[in-house]
Parts: C-alpha cells; sequence; structure tokens
C-alpha cells in the first residue's frame, strides 16, 4: 500500500478566465496533519472542493485516494471511501436535529446500521463536547459555535481515514480554539489524516507537521511550518495580498 | 423524537374517522368523506416529494391519473378482479414516477417544474389519443366496483367503501412515518436544504430524489385506482388544473415538514370547499377563498397551519411525558 494517503497531480480548477487553482501538486502522507495557508482568494477553498467532488471535481489534473483515482468520482462515493471534509461557511441541516445530522452521516457515510449509527452517536457527540441538552434541538436554532462542533462530529462519525477541514477556528474565541488543539491531536493520533486549511497561525503551527501555503493558485511555499512561515515570498504574499 | 401527545391526537383522530358512519347515515356526507381520504392519501404522498424531497414535482396529480386509468383498463378490458387492479395502480404509478426521475434527478429549480408539467401534458395527450383503449376524452364508465363475495361496497350507503378509503388512508399514513422516521426519510431533508453538505455526507442527492418520487407515487397510485372502483368512472379530468391546484394547497396549509398536516388540511379544506360551493354566489369564489388561505398560511406560518397549532398549544397541562 502506498504511503501516501492522497496524491495530487497537476490539478487545476479555472472559472471561466481565473484560475483559481493551477497546476497544483503535492502528497499527503499516512498519519501526518498537512496545514494549507494562503492569502484570501489564493485557492484553498477551491482546492478542498476539487478534491472532494463538492460540488465540482477539477477541470484537470489527478487527485488518487489510497491508490485510487476519484476525480472523476461523484462527492457522495469520495466521502462513503473515507475522505471527509468541512465546510468554511455555516452547514447545517436545519430541519435535522444535531441527533439526526449525526444519524444520517453515520448511515451514509459510514455504511452503518440504525442500531450500529445510534452506538456511536454518543461518543462523537463527546469527542467535540457537545451539550447533553442542545442534542436534540433543531439545527437551526445551535449557536454557530455548536454548528460547527456538529459539523466536526458529523465528519468523525463515519471514522473517516482522512479528514479535510476548511478554516474550523474561524470565528471561534481563545479557549475554543485550545479545545479545537486538542482535538485535533487526539483525531490525529487516532489514526486519522489530517489536511487543515487555517487563517489562525498560532493553530497552525501548533498542530501541523508540514505546511504549504498557496498564492493565486499555485503552490508557493511548502515544507516544515516554522520555516515556511519565515519564507520572505511568504510574507510578501500574505503582505501584499492583504490591504 | 416521536412527540406522544401527537401520536394521541393522531389515533384518536382515526379512531374518530371509524366511528363516523356509525352515526352518519347520508350518503353524500359519507362520500365527502372519502374524497376527502382519497385527497388526504394525493396531498400527503406529494408532500414526500415536494415537502420534504424539495423535488418541485408538479407532475404528481399525473401518478393518481396513472392509477385511475390502470385500475380501469385492468378490471374493465382485462377484467382482473377490482381489488387487484386497485392495487396494481400503484405498481404503474411508480414505474412511471421511476421513468419521470430519471431525467428529473439532477435537474433544478424551474427546470423540474418545467420537465414535470410536461411529463403530465404527455401522459394527458397519450389517454385523449388512444381512445380506443381509454375513451379518449369521454373517458370510461361502469366500471366494475369494490365486492366482498355478492357484497357490493356501494351498499348500505357506501357503507364498505368509507372503511376501504380509511383504512387506504391510515396504511398510506403509516407508511409516510415509517419512512419519515428513518434514516432514509431524514436524509431527504438534508438533501431538501443542503445539497452540498449532504453530498459530502454520503448521501447521493440523485438517488434520493429519485426513491423519493418512486415512493410518493405509491399509494397516489393506489388511492387513484381506489378512486376509479369507486366513481366507477375513469376521465381525463383527473389530469385537470382543479385537482392539482387542491391539492397543491393541501400541501401547503398543512405544513411541508409534517407527515399529518396534509392529511388534516385535506380533510378540512374537502369540507371547506363543498361548504362554500352550497353558498350562493360562492360556487367560483371558493377557489379564490383557498388561494388567499393559502397565501395567508404561507405568510404568517410558513412551516403550516400544523406548526402553529404546535406553537399556540399553552404549556399546561405537562403531567408527565
Ligand atoms: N464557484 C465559483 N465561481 C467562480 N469563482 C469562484 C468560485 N469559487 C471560488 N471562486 C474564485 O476562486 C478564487 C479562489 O477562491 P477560494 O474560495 O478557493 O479562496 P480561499 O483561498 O479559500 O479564500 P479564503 O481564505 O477567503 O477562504 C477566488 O478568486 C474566488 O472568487
Ligand atoms: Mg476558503
Amino acid at each position: 500500500m502506498s504511503e501516501n494517503i492522497l496524491e495530487i497531480a497537476g490539478a487545476c480548477k479555472f472559472f471561466g478566465g481565473l484560475k483559481a487553482v493551477n497546476d497544483v501538486s503535492f502528497a499527503v502522507a499516512r498519519g501526518e496533519i498537512l496545514g494549507i495557508a494562503g492569502p484570501n482568494g489564493s485557492g484553498k477553498s477551491t482546492l478542498f472542493n476539487l478534491i472532494t467532488g463538492v460540488p465540482f471535481g477539477p477541470t484537470s489534473g489527478e487527485v488518487r485516494f489510497m491508490g485510487e483515482r476519484i476525480d472523476r468520482w461523484p462527492a457522495h462515493r469520495i466521502s462513503r471511501a473515507g475522505l471527509v471534509r468541512t465546510f468554511q461557511k455555516d452547514a447545517e441541516f436545519p430541519a435535522l436535529s444535531a441527533h439526526d445530522t449525526l444519524l444520517v452521516s453515520a448511515t451514509y457515510n459510514g455504511r452503518l446500521s440504525r442500531p450500529q449509527a445510534e452506538a456511536r452517536i454518543d461518543d462523537a457527540f463527546r469527542s467535540v463536547d457537545f451539550g447533553q441538552t442542545r442534542r436534540s434541538m433543531p439545527s437551526r436554532e445551535l449557536s454557530v459555535y455548536e454548528k460547527k462542533q456538529l459539523m466536526i462530529a458529523s465528519a468523525l462519525i463515519s471514522e473517516p481515514a482522512l479528514l479535510m477541514l476548511d478554516e474550523p477556528a474561524s470565528g471561534l474565541t481563545k479557549p475554543e480554539i485550545q479545545r479545537l488543539d486538542d482535538l485535533l491531536i487526539t483525531v490525529n493520533r487516532s489514526g486519522v489524516t489530517v489536511l487543515l486549511i487555517e487563517h489562525v497561525l498560532s493553530l497552525l503551527l501548533s498542530v501541523s507537521q508540514r505546511l504549504i501555503v498557496l498564492n493565486q493558485g499555485s503552490v508557493l511555499a511548502a515544507g516544515d511550518p516554522h520555516d515556511v512561515v519565515k519564507n520572505p515570498q511568504v510574507i510578501e504574499a500574505y503582505l501584499g495580498g492583504r490591504s | 423524537m416521536a412527540n406522544k401527545r401527537q401520536l394521541l391526537a393522531i389515533v384518536a383522530l382515526f379512531a374518530a374517522l371509524a366511528l363516523v358512519p356509525l352515526f352518519v347515515t347520508d350518503s353524500y356526507i359519507r362520500h365527502l368523506f372519502i374524497i376527502a381520504f382519497v385527497y388526504a392519501v394525493i396531498a400527503s404522498n406529494w408532500n414526500l416529494s415536494l415537502g420534504h424531497c424539495g423535488v418541485f414535482n408538479f407532475g404528481h396529480l399525473t401518478f393518481f391519473g396513472i392509477g385511475v386509468y390502470t385500475a380501469a383498463i385492468a378490471s374493465k378490458t382485462f377484467g382482473i378482479n377490482p381489488w387487484l387492479a386497485m392495487l396494481l395502480g400503484g405498481g404503474t404509478a411508480a414505474l412511471s414516477a421511476l421513468l419521470l426521475a430519471a431525467p428529473v434527478a439532477r435537474l433544478k429549480g424551474i427546470y423540474v417544474v418545467l420537465v414535470t408539467f410536461a411529463f403530465s401534458q404527455l401522459v394527458l395527450q397519450l389517454v385523449l389519443s388512444q381512445s380506443q383503449i381509454t375513451g379518449g376524452a369521454e373517458g370510461m364508465v361502469r366500471l366494475p366496483f369494490l365486492q366482498l363475495g355478492s357484497y357490493s361496497f356501494l351498499k348500505d350507503f357506501k357503507f364498505g367503501y368509507y372503511y376501504v378509503g380509511l383504512a387506504l388512508l391510515a396504511l398510506s399514513c403509516l407508511f409516510l412515518a415509517f419512512v419519515s422516521n428513518s434514516s432514509f426519510g431524514k436524509s431527504l431533508k438534508a438533501v431538501r436544504d443542503a445539497e452540498d453538505y449532504a453530498a459530502a455526507r454520503g448521501i447521493s442527492v440523485a438517488r434520493q430524489r429519485i426513491l423519493a418520487l418512486t415512493l410518493s407515487a405509491i399509494f397516489t397510485g393506489i388511492a387513484g385506482g381506489f378512486y376509479a372502483t369507486y366513481l366507477r368512472v375513469a376521465s381525463p379530468e383527473v389530469f385537470g388544473f382543479g385537482t392539482l391546484s387542491l391539492a397543491l394547497s393541501m400541501v401547503l396549509i398543512g405544513g411541508v415538514n409534517t407527515v399529518f398536516g396534509p392529511v388534516l388540511a385535506a380533510l378540512v379544506l374537502t369540507f371547506a370547499t363543498e361548504a362554500m360551493a352550497g353558498l350562493q354566489g360562492f360556487e367560483d369564489a371558493r377557489f379564490i377563498v383557498i388561494a388567499v388561505a393559502m397565501i395567508l398560511v404561507l405568510r404568517l406560518a410558513p412551516e403550516g397551519l400544523v406548526d402553529l397549532l404546535g406553537k399556540l398549544r399553552l404549556p399546561v397541562r405537562r403531567t408527565q411525558t
């Protein structure tokens, strides 16, 4: 079996003339936490989209997950195979309770029977410290933080091989970020490979073993996180990209 | 999750409906109940695709019409037992739903409306043009009716038909309650409200839409078969705009997130339209009244009347849960 759980080769995503992701290649090693940074609009979320097929695959290029080409697979098949993501924007099933959100995720993504799925729900809630009294609440009535917790729990419940998180720390308080930090370490120790897009630098530096920086759709730098953030080109891109 | 009080109310409603024929012997009132049961099946099953799954299917009444004509042709032309013919209506309706769903599953919004509406027009044209089979614009009359042994279900002021209709509604409700409480039923609401998130949790959006449409046609088609054996006619009028808009108002007034909202709305609206038809000058105005009621409900209680009733209930009598 391959050392790399995910391999991207020459991936592109164009929107008309806009090259949102332009010839990106990299690999994710089994078991690592790989951070992805880059200024706003550099193509981080688009990269996640084209890998997971939600809502689209790449314009061109190859994506391999556990050795298999997945770049033409429908999104639900990719996530069932164990490559599960969260979204940068709030995502929720407003009409479903937190409990039912996990149930649906476990039955479809995890391909579990109802009793098997129900048996996992408590653990999934506990892994993200989800309030006991909030579990039967319709998702639309949850707080922003609770929705984020729920989105992560709904990814974890199917025991993914690769977890992809798109800016999970945005809008969180310091203590909440610390809890997220602990959670990522725990999840990773349990054998889950993690791909993490983040603007909160402290979190990125604390958890990632490697860091990739995107700029204008291409890889600008990659390597040891502490080296990468000192890279003059990276500093320039961040300063130049923000007015 | 199953709200005990709600369950109790539903059981009470069906018990009350089962007792109606003991007190109401007037065959016209019984007829209205039977029609209300048919509408309740149509509306609550439509709600599965339209409400729960968010598929703007405007061909739902066509499933009903296909049930009507299947039962009519099977029983009259082929001499198949009307009981079986009625059930066959559910089969052909589900099959046609499956055929319709394949192209519709990947379409969005207005395109779904257009394709499903075109489908209903296509079936109507087929019924009209194949007059040697369907009777064309005149339809088919004197269809065989339901019997057990030598007992006709039309006898005793439609006594038998009342209970067959009620049983059909009860079975349909059990079916819908089971579906909507299953993981599958919950996944439909996920697909409706957040397609991308649903796909990212392993749910095939197209597949769920196809299944929702197909399942919504089964009892609708059987209700069509029942309707044909009851009225003993099959006429292209069942495809008409009047039935469509009345059923739609039942779905919307009843509430799109529930199973029983459209059932209640069907019972109320069938009698309400009938009462208004009896009022001088209201014969045509009644559809306007229903349209206004529909708009008011959508403005004031977008989740439907059942939801509104739930909110109005005072928090007293909280003895046990
Ligand atoms: N569906 C789309 N259609 C057209 N353009 C798009 C679409 N999605 C993204 N873009 C464009 O692609 C570029 C990259 O966007 P993307 O969301 O991937 O950036 P990002 O790195 O995630 O930014 P942020 O840090 O703000 O989340 C942007 O210029 C964006 O406007
Ligand atoms: Mg982004």
